[in-house]
């Protein structure tokens, strides 16, 4: 996965996006255990110019040139199907802002942080979400009045407090 | 769910050690988690083939 990371961080490097974090799946094993997934998501802060719609393609140009293949939705970058996200509200914009730098093997990168990972699946709220979710509340990886405060901002407690009360 | 009052110490015993064993695997560095992910991966893909088009191990 490092090499992955790299090449992602590359694409900061060249501006073409301005800021990434890992998200999903492979965000919440950064806190909680392992589960299945098979691939990699990338929220991504672009820089997009005032009333124009966003496009992946310079990225998706800049990745083809140096001959990573596409399938479905998905980029194989060294051997993971990468996902980029552009952040679509805000809370995944606020979230990739307090995201958390670590390190993985030798490269740097950026994780989103765990209350933000726990409020985008209560917003969310797929099965997978409500499953991951459960995980962080009982694993109590979770600082609470950190997720209390983001679930306030952005209108989720009563879905939150309702989900809590089927645990 | 109500537990019976003289298994009550047992089963209360088993979750408690389930959730310490669980935390424990929280635990794990990021990199020995995405070797039990490649595995989790391989296990995922020969259990069911059919829902599995497409997805593959990661060549990493």
């Amino acid at each position: 996965m490092e090499k992955t990371i790299q090449v992602i961080n590359q694409l900061k490097e060249e501006k073409l996006i301005l800021d990434y974090a890992i998200g999903g799946a492979i965000a919440s094993m950064f806190y909680i255990e392992v589960a299945t997934t098979f691939d990699l998501d990338i929220f991504i802060k672009m820089n997009i110019e005032k009333g124009k719609l966003i496009s992946l393609s310079p990225i998706y140009d800049w990745l083809k040139g140096k001959g990573y293949l596409f399938e479905k939705e998905h980029v194989m970058i060294e051997g993971i199907p990468v996902q980029f996200i552009p952040s679509y509200n805000e809370l995944t914009e606020e979230a990739l802002l307090n995201s958390k730098s670590t390190i993985y093997e030798d490269t740097n990168t950026k994780v989103i942080r765990p209350e933000y990972l726990v409020a985008i699946m209560i917003d969310t709220f797929r099965a997978k979400d409500k499953e991951r979710a459960l995980k962080f509340i009982e694993a109590q990886e979770i600082n609470d009045k950190l997720l209390q405060t983001i679930l306030v901002k952005y209108n989720l407690t009563e879905k939150y407090n309702n989900f809590k009360k089927l645990l | 769910m109500r537990i019976k009052k003289e298994y009550k110490e047992v089963i209360v015993n088993i979750f408690e050690s389930k959730k310490e064993f669980h935390k424990e695997k929280s635990k794990l560095p990021i990199e020995e988690k995405i070797k039990i992910l490649l595995k989790l991966q391989e296990i995922a893909i020969k259990a069911n083939p059919g829902k599995m088009e497409g997805k593959r191990v990661w060549d990493i």
